[in-house]
């Protein structure tokens, strides 16, 4: 039966090929399971176990038919109608404002990077690339510098009033100011969001561009119906890349402020976590939360990006 | 208990003008916030095997002995120390770091020294029995929990001589643990207010009635700061409305210290800082800054300029002239481990920290003032430890025993719940 042995061969070789590309990705589901899915369903596990009865501490409940909804449900009752929710709203306040100037600024400088930027091309990505080289903290920590009120900032500004002869009172920019710590943020993540789109803008092929004025279509026309709609995708990737991190974050407005009027949902979650004894579950609750409405995000990007490829391959 | 003084901690001989090191401590917590991988390791929790326990807590007036339990002895006496290397489990930067190749030497073993970053890390890597350390360094309100979950044994005083010769009474038999069944004081603490009288008039905190009342001047609006510690926080607001025991608030006097704290957002425009009084004042941020004692004998070393321009003040209100009010007074312990492996030697590191000598290389570092006899504030301002003008940072012994000194217990954690719902509608303001 040679003819059968061939196609066992045959066979053998489609099945070696069947294992071969998928084992590619297994470091990275394993690395997804260890560092991803344990930690998550860590999360679950002390937003729904117990209280430790003499150290007063929550404990995980590994068993999901043990699990207690109390905390999770306290924690969303908190969120409509309690105190977290002003916390909530004015997070998604900062992050809408924050991601609305990151595009407004990072647009027009990426588009500038990729399409006439010319030789100095590398020089610019290179200073865009930049602030990557020195840690997030850093960074904000030589704005608090800055930005104190015998700060860099304030001494400027005093001396160029004093050539006018103004009087001025040095404003204190760390004193739980809206304005600086949705600046901080954008300054903070601006980069990252640059990046994304730049590749996105420097992937549109040149020649979409010659057809279109070609075709007899002004550069603003060509801007609205091609080039921006092929950079939708690059603007919302780096949106997504940006806005996730925004949310959680709670440095920004505690090295910037520190001041009630200036908290965000990431800090409410610090401090369950690190300032209190029994509110470990509690955080884990609000951290939950947080991963549903990201989720929630995630969900629309992944949708859009899917209908652009769709649509694409029409 | 929730914020200790450690966690902002910035060594002295660091002295870096601007530092926030608590920010950078709390991101890097932020990876290690659950401590859930090590938990997933160990076993299971049996849910059968959680009874509540009376904890015995004690305060001056009513001090307690801590239990004794059969299946957790302490160590004969007339050992032999076992051989290195010594485990410490600590703060970070809380020895000096010169002391621990001293302490090393004399002891003639290595000694290692893990960190951690807050109390409800240590416990949970503590409790979790996958962690095997020999000397662990509480506060003293962790005492009772950690006595009543067995996490340390208790001592065998034969070998720690120091203990009765050296440390202030009060603390070497103290209201939290009778008798140092289980622990030795390491350094103390109160919690007032710092202010820079150049900045600030110093008659409006130094002969008040309730000096806690000045966080409610709103002639001090935008220069005015308290400790992002809900602990630390919520009873200067119930002192400021007259509570004479924070502990024992109840739910109208708790709303009511909330109402007083939300007042404050507009009323004084105020700020939560952990770096607030030892990096704030001396940079001229606030006038007047809630503050932890030895958090002000160290902000002499963050002047801007480098040199301590003697401004700065310190008042304990349990003991301000024509105070009514009350203070937080504190100390935290050294401790051997249930788990040790090597309970002699950790005894005779005890017993080292405990001299004298070692105690003041220590405090040269730390900041934090050990309770020796021998080292009085005369003699530390003497010997040029501490600017005269930060006297009154230093605790002395007889200060536990005032009426006005209020000791802090661990919070229950329906009474947590309720404090924290406080801080949050603090926190959340306009």
């Amino acid at each position: 039966m040679p003819t059968n042995l061939a196609s066992g061969a045959e066979y053998a070789t489609v099945g070696q090929k069947r294992w071969v590309w998928p084992g590619f990705a297994l470091p990275g589901v394993l690395w997804l399971i260890l560092l991803f899915l344990v930690p998550f369903y860590a999360v679950f596990a002390i937003a729904m176990g117990q209280l430790d009865p003499i150290l007063q501490r929550a404990t995980p409940e590994w068993n999901p038919f043990y699990w207690d909804l109390t905390v999770i449900g306290e924690a969303f009752a908190e969120l409509f109608g309690g105190q977290l929710g002003v916390i909530a709203l004015r997070t998604l306040a900062y992050v809408f404002v924050a991601s609305l100037i990151c595009v407004l600024v990072g647009y027009p400088v990426a588009y500038f990077v990729s399409r006439r930027a010319g030789r100095w091309r590398w020089l610019w990505l290179l200073l865009i690339l930049a602030p990557f080289w020195i840690n997030y903290l850093m960074r904000m920590m030589s704005w608090v510098n800055l930005l104190s009120p015998d700060g860099q900032v304030n001494r400027w500004l005093t001396t160029i009033a004093s050539w006018f002869s103004i009087d001025f009172v040095p404003p204190d920019w760390l004193a739980g100011n809206h304005v600086v710590v949705i600046l901080g943020l954008v300054y903070g993540y601006i980069p990252f969001f640059i990046l994304p789109l730049f590749a996105a803008l420097d992937r549109i092929d040149e020649a979409t561009l010659e057809a279109s004025r070609d075709l007899g279509a002004s550069s603003a026309q060509t801007f609205w119906r091609v080039t921006w709609p092929l950079s939708r995708n690059g603007v919302l990737g780096g949106l997504v890349i940006i806005m996730l991190p925004m949310f959680g974050d709670y440095y920004t407005p505690n090295l910037l402020s520190g001041s009630p009027r200036t908290r965000m949902y990431g800090n409410t979650i610090d401090q369950f976590i690190n300032q209190t004894t029994s509110g470990g579950a509690v955080g884990a609750a609000l951290t939950i939360i947080l991963m549903i409405f990201i989720a929630g995000l995630m969900v629309y990007y992944l949708r859009s990006i899917s209908r652009a490829s769709q649509e694409a391959r029409e | 208990m929730a914020y200790h003084p450690r966690e902002n901690w910035i060594p002295q001989n660091r002295r870096r003008v601007y530092t926030r090191r608590d920010f950078v401590q709390r991101a890097a917590l932020l990876g290690i916030a659950l401590p859930v991988l090590p938990s997933l390791l160990a076993a299971c929790g049996d849910r059968e095997g959680q009874e509540s326990a009376e904890l015995a807590i004690g305060t001056p007036a009513s001090p307690v002995q801590q239990p004794l339990f059969d299946d957790n002895p302490a160590i004969e006496s007339g050992l032999e120390p076992e051989a290195g290397p010594l485990l410490l489990y600590n703060w970070e930067d809380y020895l000096n770091p010169e002391t621990i190749p001293l302490a090393a030497e004399a002891l003639g073993v290595d000694i290692q020294v893990t960190t951690f970053v807050n109390e409800e890390e240590a416990l949970a890597r503590l409790s979790s029995g996958e962690v095997q350390f020999d000397v662990w360094f509480p506060t003293s309100q962790r005492v009772p929990v950690a006595v009543a979950a067995s996490l340390i044994q208790p001592l065998n005083h034969d070998y720690l001589s120091n203990l009765q010769a050296n440390v202030w009474p009060q603390l070497a038999d103290p209201y939290y643990d009778q008798g140092s069944r289980y622990t030795v004081p390491y350094v103390t603490y109160t919690t007032g207010i710092g202010w820079r009288i150049d900045l600030a008039d110093s008659a409006d905190i130094e002969g008040q009635a309730n000096p806690w009342d000045v966080f409610w001047n709103e002639k001090y609006s935008g220069v005015i700061g308290m400790l992002d510690s809900f602990t630390d926080v919520i009873p200067v607001a119930l002192f400021h409305n007259g509570v004479a025991d924070p502990s024992q608030a109840t739910e109208a006097e708790l709303v009511a210290a909330g109402d007083a704290l939300v007042e404050l957002i507009d009323l004084v425009d105020i700020r939560y800082r952990i770096d607030g009084s030892y990096a704030g004042l001396p940079e001229g941020r606030y006038a007047i800054h809630q503050a932890w004692s030895g958090d002000l004998v160290n902000s002499q070393y963050f002047w801007p300029g480098g040199e301590d321009e003697g401004t700065t003040r310190y008042v304990w209100p349990a003991k301000s002239e024509g105070s009514t009010t009350k203070g937080a007074i504190s100390s935290d312990t050294m401790t051997v481990l249930k788990g040790s492996e090597r309970p002699v030697l950790a005894h005779a590191f005890l017993n080292y920290m405990l001299d004298e000598a070692n105690a003041l290389k220590n405090f040269e570092y730390v900041g934090y003032q050990p309770p020796q006899n021998g080292l009085t504030s005369e003699y530390l301002i003497s010997e040029e430890w501490l600017l005269p003008h930060l006297a009154p940072a230093l605790v002395a012994p007889e200060d536990f025993e005032l009426d006005s000194a209020w000791v802090q217990g661990p919070l229950d954690a329906a009474t947590e719940a309720a404090w924290v719902e406080q801080w949050n509608r603090a926190n959340s303001g306009g």
